[in-house]
């Protein structure tokens, strides 16, 4: 249908209606909000003053407010997230997809972590992580940590513990079952003729994998990438639970948001934040959607 | 820019009274009323709640009120956005000093002047300081709390000590006897967000270093952080992190379990709130509940302590009957201090007017020392406003760390704080 | 990530043996990650059976030290089944109603988006797009003056709503990828027959979207079910309480009773759980059958 009518007008307006009324009043309005916020020094009550971009300024300036190290953490788990966490999940896949004894067994124990509520892994990972915990006595048994060897102490919040790396482990482990079932979804999509093809003229499975299998995965793993850098830009369930909403070693953009809106009562700053957090999400969103499509041509 | 608030709160205050009802009721209350607290069932003081609550039914058969609970954390964001919609419920629970005072800077809060008088013989005026705002009233504590130094007597034996030292110098000489034995000095939870254990120390530290008006002035905001005594306190602690009074596990710990550890037996002393008294109790260890001794007895002295009555019920100013439930929020909270405090989760602001011989033994200590109290200091987190205190408890993360030294920490504070 | 060098050439390879040693290390590997995975649901029930003392001050994590030492079943006893009931029944009004509006507008407007030719489709599909990446702790303070001025505050619809909302721009996402996978020669011959575009959606799309709904829905449900922070902010009656808040009503300021809260999580947890495995060759056949693309 290549021309245009006033029905199609008409239609597009009632198609697109559900979805632009929803958009528009849950998350259009809130971030149009937060922008005209971010530019006010404003209690969340009682009169809000203008400030120009001073919020903006601050974030980046003031030690009070660290958003660089809150962006490096963010980075961080969003790096290993795209180049730990994805290739494991594409690995599991792989292994599944190539038709192995139990495999719906397999995928449906590896989605579990993602049906259990946040609330619950951070409970589990505290107690994983206690001086005296699993994974102290691991380290110990693997002889990692000597007799005589302090804890490790994974919640502390200075330079003597890890927090930054106790929160990220938890976050990538959790959703690597859900990246599995996407990637899984896109490795049988391969016709087992074309699989089996390859194999009488002799590829490995390996090759299999790596000169089919992949690459007809793109759009999945395009998705894939998107879903969990924005994802853990946006991650705020378990940092806030582990590690709380004022720590600085491990800080996260929607963290140190809510600890300053609601904590601090900086409703004005806990915008600013938000604005950039969106900014980065979106920017991020159409680069990798950039990256990939060149690919395409 | 304060005459300007007043006369908004005026302003403010006119249009709440107007807009409650004027028709007189006598004794017999009658209505509708919604509670918001954080007793949640979980909660320690969900079964004084549950008391109070039934007993206000027998008394008041024809007021209706339906309680919901929130969990603390979930409970500050949900009264702030509903503050910022006018959509609170008539009575709320809330914190005293700086959290309620945001709420009544913005009229947000009924003026509880007038029924107070109602009830002035059972509820002491100082009792009401932390709620008092440009000397109206506008809150009805429930319990308070101050931060006690719990001593594991049967540990303090092994190192040769039959109670505890009540001067510092045998305080110190005391934790080196019991670190020679082996035996953790002090329990403190260092692990993220639990810089609020840590303030339980430093305070009392301050206090005992600087004097209660200083610490008072400070949080007040009429006094410099920038103080001598501020900075010594701060050395002070830090000595104590050096010389190993505290384990060094304790910094990736919870409250829960450092409290836990207590109790198995694992540090001699374990300063918290007066809240545990009854858990503390209840858990067949020798304790006794006494204050941190003088540091530097030129500037303090025994009786000061940090604390004060905290937990607070209010009345929002948009409520249909606000003198209903001013009236109710009285009650209700006299009876909830009162099983609050018989179930020893705080000490009483309300006058003890009831046989409270069932009161655990480490409440009735606290009770006495409270007593004997000259000043009180309520705790920093509640008394500065929301955000110097979230400055305040990053520096005190710094020193816990160890990277800040005393004087640095009250410079740095003296600065970011305006 | 996927580097994709040009298709594959039989003619390059020749036959290798030592795939299977890999594929046996391979399989390893899975199992050892489902034991992982797996841990979560001992840990929790184990848990859930323990006294306070063991929970806190001994750390022992496998069987058999892991069991409890003694089996306490009145950490069940003492959960209020009858609220949890209603929470539970809430939680899944409130979830099946959001997936479903979401579910509903995202076909719609992914029709709209790809099937129709006009020139703005492509922005508004990205407008969409921005959709994924708007933090929800961002909208707290204005979703709830909008929930305030529609009168929904305290109702299911002040969840509803926002959850269909935020679930709305994933759902767009795979409806799209769906949408793609269905030959337009259908559209085609259909506008031919005579159809109108409802007709084409109604007829040809939705029924071969099918294959989509059980994604939609799962990712849906994922984003909803869990959530806490609208649940806890937007509903003051217990009525209408979420199962994570109930949940989260067991733990209390200071003095915490950690059996219980383990009893309450299981509680909360098994049934989906249970409801996953049951379904999940559904789910994962649909996946498959759904991900069909030209």
């Amino acid at each position: 249908m290549k021309h245009r009518s006033t029905s199609d007008t008409i239609s597009i307006i009632v198609f697109l209606t559900p979805a632009v009324l929803l958009f528009a009043a849950i998350l259009i309005a809130p971030m149009v909000m937060s922008a005209y916020y971010s530019f006010f020094d404003w209690k969340g009550l009682g009169e809000a003053k203008f400030v120009g971009i001073s919020n903006y300024k601050e974030l980046f300036t003031s030690e009070l407010t660290p958003f660089p190290s809150a962006l490096k953490n963010v980075f961080i788990l969003a790096g290993l997230s795209v180049f730990l966490q994805l290739p494991i999940s594409l690995g599991l896949a792989l292994i599944l997809g190539r038709g192995i004894k139990g495999e719906r067994f397999f995928l449906s124990v590896n989605f579990i972590p993602v049906l259990i509520s946040t609330v619950v892994i951070a409970m589990l990972w505290k107690v994983i992580y206690q001086p005296k915990g699993l994974l102290n006595n691991l380290l110990r048994m693997l002889g990692i940590l000597k007799e005589g060897d302090n804890n490790i102490l994974f919640l502390a919040d200075g330079p003597k513990g890890h927090l930054l790396g106790s929160v990220i482990a938890p976050m990538l482990w959790q959703y690597v079952g859900y990246h599995m079932l996407l990637m899984y979804a896109g490795v049988k999509n391969v016709s087992p003729e074309l699989r089996e093809a390859a194999m009488i003229d002799g590829a490995t499975p390996w090759q299999v994998d790596r000169f089919i299998v992949i690459p007809s995965m793109k759009q999945v793993i395009k998705v894939c990438v998107i879903f969990s850098v924005t994802g853990s830009l946006k991650s705020y369930d378990l940092p806030a639970l582990l590690a709380g909403m004022r720590s600085v070693t491990a800080a996260f953009p929607s963290t140190m948001l809510m600890n300053q809106m609601f904590k601090a009562n900086r409703y004005g700053m806990g915008s600013a934040i938000a604005v950039l957090l969106i900014l980065m999400c979106f920017a991020f969103a159409l680069l990798i959607n950039f990256i990939f499509r060149e690919k395409d041509e | 820019m304060k005459k300007f608030l007043a006369t908004v709160l005026v302003v403010v205050m006119v249009l709440s009274l107007a807009g409650c009802k004027d028709d007189k009721k006598k004794d017999g209350l009658s209505g509708k009323l919604t509670l918001w607290t954080i007793a949640v069932e979980g909660d320690s003081n969900y079964p004084a709640y549950q008391q109070a609550l039934k007993e206000m039914k027998e008394k008041y058969p024809n007021v209706e009120v339906k309680m919901e609970s929130t969990q603390n954390d979930d409970y500050k964001l949900k009264i702030k956005t509903a503050m910022q919609g006018n959509d609170v419920a008539d009575i709320f629970f809330t914190w005293s000093c700086a959290f309620l005072g945001d709420f009544v800077e913005n009229g947000k809060v009924y003026c509880l002047d007038d029924m107070y008088k109602k009830y002035a013989d059972k509820l002491p005026e100082a009792m009401c300081r932390n709620t008092t705002y440009n000397g109206k009233k506008y809150g009805v504590p429930l319990t308070m709390n101050v931060v006690t130094l719990f001593a594991n007597l049967d540990l303090l034996k092994k190192a040769g000590y039959d109670d505890v030292p009540t001067t510092y110098e045998d305080l110190i000489k005391c934790c080196d006897a019991l670190l020679a034995k082996g035996i953790i000095p002090f329990g403190c939870a260092g692990a993220a967000n639990q810089e609020w254990c840590i303030t339980e120390y430093i305070e009392p530290l301050i206090i005992k270093t600087a004097g209660a008006d200083v610490m008072d002035g400070i949080f007040q905001g009429t006094k410099s952080w920038n103080d001598d005594g501020v900075a010594k306190a701060i050395d002070t602690f830090n000595d104590f992190m050096k010389k190993g009074y505290f384990a060094a596990d304790d910094a990736a710990l919870d409250n829960d379990t450092v409290k836990a550890n207590f109790i198995a037996g694992e540090y001699a002393f374990y300063q918290n709130g007066s809240w545990n008294c009854g858990d503390l109790a209840a858990s067949g260890l020798n304790i006794k509940a006494c204050e941190f001794p003088v540091i530097d007895a030129s500037k303090s002295k025994l009786g000061q302590l940090t604390g004060g009555p905290n937990d607070t019920l209010a009345v929002f100013s948009g409520s249909k009957d606000c003198e209903l439930a001013a009236q109710y929020c009285f009650e209700l909270g006299q009876l909830i201090c009162k099983y609050g405090y018989l179930a020893g989760s705080g000490l009483p602001a309300w006058k003890v007017d009831y046989e409270a011989k069932d009161v655990n033994y480490l409440t009735a200590q606290v009770a006495k020392l409270v007593e004997g109290a000259n000043y009180l200091v309520l705790f920093g987190d509640n008394l500065q406003s929301t955000e110097a205190t979230e400055i305040y408890l990053k520096e005190i993360r710094k020193a816990y760390n160890g990277e800040v030294s005393g004087k640095q920490f009250a410079e740095d504070l003296a600065k970011a704080i305006r | 990530m996927a580097k994709n060098k040009g298709v594959y050439q039989p003619n390059e390879y020749t036959i290798r043996k030592g795939g299977k040693a890999f594929g046996i290390f391979g399989v390893v590997l899975l199992v050892l990650w489902s034991l992982i995975n797996l841990y979560p649901l001992f840990w929790m029930i184990t848990f859930s059976l323990k006294d306070n003392q063991q929970i806190q001050k001994t750390h022992r994590f496998l069987f058999p030290k892991g069991l409890p030492n003694e089996w306490h079943w009145e950490n069940y006893k003492a959960l209020d089944y009858s609220s949890l009931l209603t929470y539970f029944k809430n939680s899944v009004i409130v979830t099946v109603l959001a997936i479903l509006i979401s579910m509903v507008a995202a076909m719609m407007a992914s029709y709209a988006i790809m099937r129709i030719q006009w020139r703005a489709s492509k922005a508004v599909n990205r407008m969409f797009l921005l959709g994924i990446t708007i933090p929800v702790q961002a909208s707290l303070v204005p979703v709830y003056m909008i929930c305030r001025s529609f009168g929904w505050l305290d109702t299911r619809w002040s969840l509803i709503i926002p959850y269909a909302a935020f679930a709305l721009a994933m759902s767009i996402l795979i409806a799209n990828s769906f949408i793609v996978g269905i030959p337009k020669d259908l559209d085609e011959a259909a506008y031919i027959d005579g159809c109108s575009r409802y007709g084409v959606f109604f007829r040809i799309i939705v029924p071969l979207m099918l294959p989509s709904v059980s994604t939609i829905a799962i990712y849906s449900f994922l984003q909803c079910w869990n959530e806490l922070m609208f649940a806890s902010v937007f509903i003051s009656s217990s009525e209408y309480r979420t199962l994570p808040v109930g949940v989260q009503s067991y733990t209390g300021t200071f003095t915490v009773k950690w059996g219980p809260i383990g009893a309450v999580i299981t509680i909360a947890t098994i049934p989906m759980v249970i409801a996953y495995i049951l379904l999940s060759r559904k789910i994962q056949e649909s996946f498959i059958a759904g991900a069909i693309k030209g």
